[in-house]
């Protein structure tokens, strides 16, 4: 890639899927673009490749379905829309037309965690639990703009389904340099090397988290960011060489609910191997339907910003 | 007819698929009274002569070169229909009926309650939760038109099934899609499962609502295998640009006399007794047809 990007420069997560689709059509006659009325970061695609562009509408349900009956015949369809409603209204038709014949669609959209300020109708606050529970399924979120392009770059070989979430997707920061990590599904990245605690997160908070390790880098504390972008299969190996790698302090951080994503999965595999840690501190949405506010503001005031962030790093390398 | 039919030489007549439809409904009992769990025989019973009609006589399909590309499809929205479409399947050659009636619901088996493409890979799409086939037939036919192919796609759908939201999701895309290769087929028994339909839910005006919805609208006797080879015979290209609808006017549990209009046939099993009285009752009802 030509263009260079700084770390923290902004860049729309929504472009870099148009572009990315719009490429990816060409070197894949059998990829299709569908959505249920959530078509402007599509437009490159649909004005090269139109026979292969499908808007429904108001029609999550038919269009799961109907890029399943694609998937069927042999093609790879990308749906694309808004998460709330794409992992909720049409659940059943991913549970059972796409993920129960393991086919390859790839589903795709925004607004995944309280962003947006569209209230709780409009957050996709329970989707990683709900995807996560879905055998042959893959789930991802991203927070830097231009993985999204990696990320359907490799879902194109996939044999079974992806969901890949992001956040407003509207203007995102950079976090990595394009090359600068190996970036692999169902790997996690080091975003920041660190030996007492490690700091799990994805999508819109790696930023967060990264700006909190520095804070506390000035304390004299050395953090590990680990941006876990596939949530499942979680990278268990990662997870058990964090947890003896960072003397067994582990901070998770998620624009989810604190129960049934990244935090929960994390927790599964230390259950399961009997790993015992020194803290766990879990940072993510409470049960609660978070109510209007900028991102920020709603993170603040749930639990898990930036001011709540620190206090449980720094909590967690007392321990 | 489309350009993918058979060769009308090659298809059996109307008193053949009769023949077939009354053996497809032999084995349906036969299953249902040796199985031990139980089958969803009304339903079966509605759809027999439907889907003798249509893996007999109307789809391009060939049990000997399953991934044809240009074979038609089939997708059975209707998935409680799955033993009535795995025997006409056995019928038309792709299985063994043998194989489905000793197996059937067992461990490890690939017939089971609701289709299974992973297990089963004659079949087109995995089904059973209703209101899903149509969306998925939508596809399958997008798919032909993307890749410039002639064949159509077919689905079952049950009259009650249609009361899923998706399956008019997806009527409104695949008239917005101009897909005439896509040919809908509504097992109307009007027997939801605990209720005659048109008591509990109004379907009514029931071909006006697929007519608003842009669809071609042929209504058929789906008993009268005649009328169902007609309407298959009629069916416009498959380069045109309504979908069709045919709606196959049935009776729930049709054959055998103390299972029609009977809430307590939508599934059942039939013990060694009841198995013979449904037998005789079949022979009977095709003798009135004979006669």
């Amino acid at each position: 890639m030509s263009t260079t990007f700084t770390f923290g420069e902004m860049l729309s997560a929504r472009s870099v899927i148009g572009s990315t689709l719009a490429e990816l059509g060409e070197s894949h006659e059998n990829l299709w673009v569908l959505t249920p009325d959530i078509g402007a970061t599509l437009v490159e695609f649909r004005e090269k490749y139109p026979d292969r562009f499908i808007d429904v509408g108001l029609a999550e349900q038919a269009c799961v379905g109907i890029a399943a009956g694609l998937a069927y015949d042999g093609n790879l369809p990308v749906v694309s829309g808004m998460l709330p409603f794409l992992s909720m209204r049409a659940l059943e038709q991913i549970r059972t037309d796409v993920s129960y014949p393991n086919l390859p669609v790839k589903i795709i959209g925004t607004h995944g965690g309280l962003v947006g300020n569209g209230g709780s109708t409009h957050y996709a606050v329970e989707d990683l639990t709900l995807l996560g529970a879905l055998t042959n399924m893959t789930v991802t979120s991203i927070g830097d703009p231009l993985m999204v392009g990696d990320i359907l770059r490799q879902s194109m070989d996939m044999p079974g389904p992806i969901y890949i979430r992001l956040a407003a997707g509207k203007a995102d920061a950079v976090l990595y340099q394009p090359g600068e990590h190996d970036i692999r599904i169902g790997k996690g990245i080091v975003a920041r090397d660190g030996a007492d605690v490690t700091l799990f997160t994805h999508g819109t908070t790696v930023l967060q988290a990264l700006n909190a390790a520095d804070v506390l880098a000035d304390e004299g504390h050395s953090v590990r960011v680990i941006d876990m972008f596939t949530i499942k299969p979680i990278d268990a190996e990662l997870v058990l060489r964090c947890a003896s790698e960072t003397d067994g302090r582990f901070v998770v951080l998620e624009d989810h609910l604190a129960y049934g994503g990244l935090a929960t999965r994390i927790a599964d595999v230390l259950a399961d191997n009997g790993t015992a840690l020194n803290a766990f501190e879990r940072l993510g949405i409470p049960q609660v339907y978070a109510g209007f506010g900028d991102d920020e503001e709603l993170r603040e005031k749930h639990g898990y910003g930036p001011s709540a962030t620190l206090a449980a790093l720094r909590r967690a390398v007392a321990k | 007819m489309g350009e993918h039919t058979p060769a009308a030489a090659e298809r059996p007549s109307v008193a053949e698929l009769e023949e077939r439809a009354y053996e497809l409904r032999e084995k349906l009992l036969h299953l249902c009274g040796t199985y031990e769990g139980a089958v969803h025989i009304g339903g079966d019973l509605s759809a027999a002569d439907v889907l003798t009609a249509l893996f007999q006589y109307g789809m391009h399909v060939d049990p000997s070169d399953l991934r044809n590309p240009e074979r038609d499809r089939f997708v059975l929205s209707k998935g409680h229909a799955a033993v009535c479409m795995y025997i006409a399947m056995s019928i038309r050659g792709f299985f063994d009926f043998d194989g489905i009636v000793d197996t059937y619901g067992k461990l490890d088996s690939a017939y089971g309650m609701h289709p299974c493409k992973v297990q089963l890979p004659g079949v087109e799409a995995s089904t059973g939760s209703l209101g899903h086939g149509l969306p998925l037939a939508v596809g399958m036919a997008l798919s032909a038109r993307g890749r410039g192919e002639a064949h159509r796609v077919f689905t079952l759908l049950g009259d009650g099934e249609t009361g899923e939201g998706s399956v008019w999701e997806a009527a409104m895309a695949a008239r917005s899609n101009r897909l005439g290769n896509l040919v809908a087929v509504i097992d109307r028994n009007r027997q939801l499962m605990t209720s005659f339909a048109e008591e509990r839910v109004v379907f009514e005006p029931y071909p006006d609502k697929w007519a608003a919805f842009g669809w071609n609208v042929v209504q058929v006797d789906g008993h009268d295998m005649s009328a169902l080879v007609g309407a298959i015979d009629g069916l416009p290209s498959s380069s045109s640009e309504r979908p069709t609808v045919i709606i196959a006017e049935t009776v729930k549990g049709k054959g055998v006399d103390f299972m029609e209009h009977n809430l307590a046939w939508h599934a059942g099993r039939l013990g060694a007794a009841d198995l013979e009285r449904a037998m005789a009752s079949l022979a009977a009802s095709r003798k009135e047809r004979v006669a």
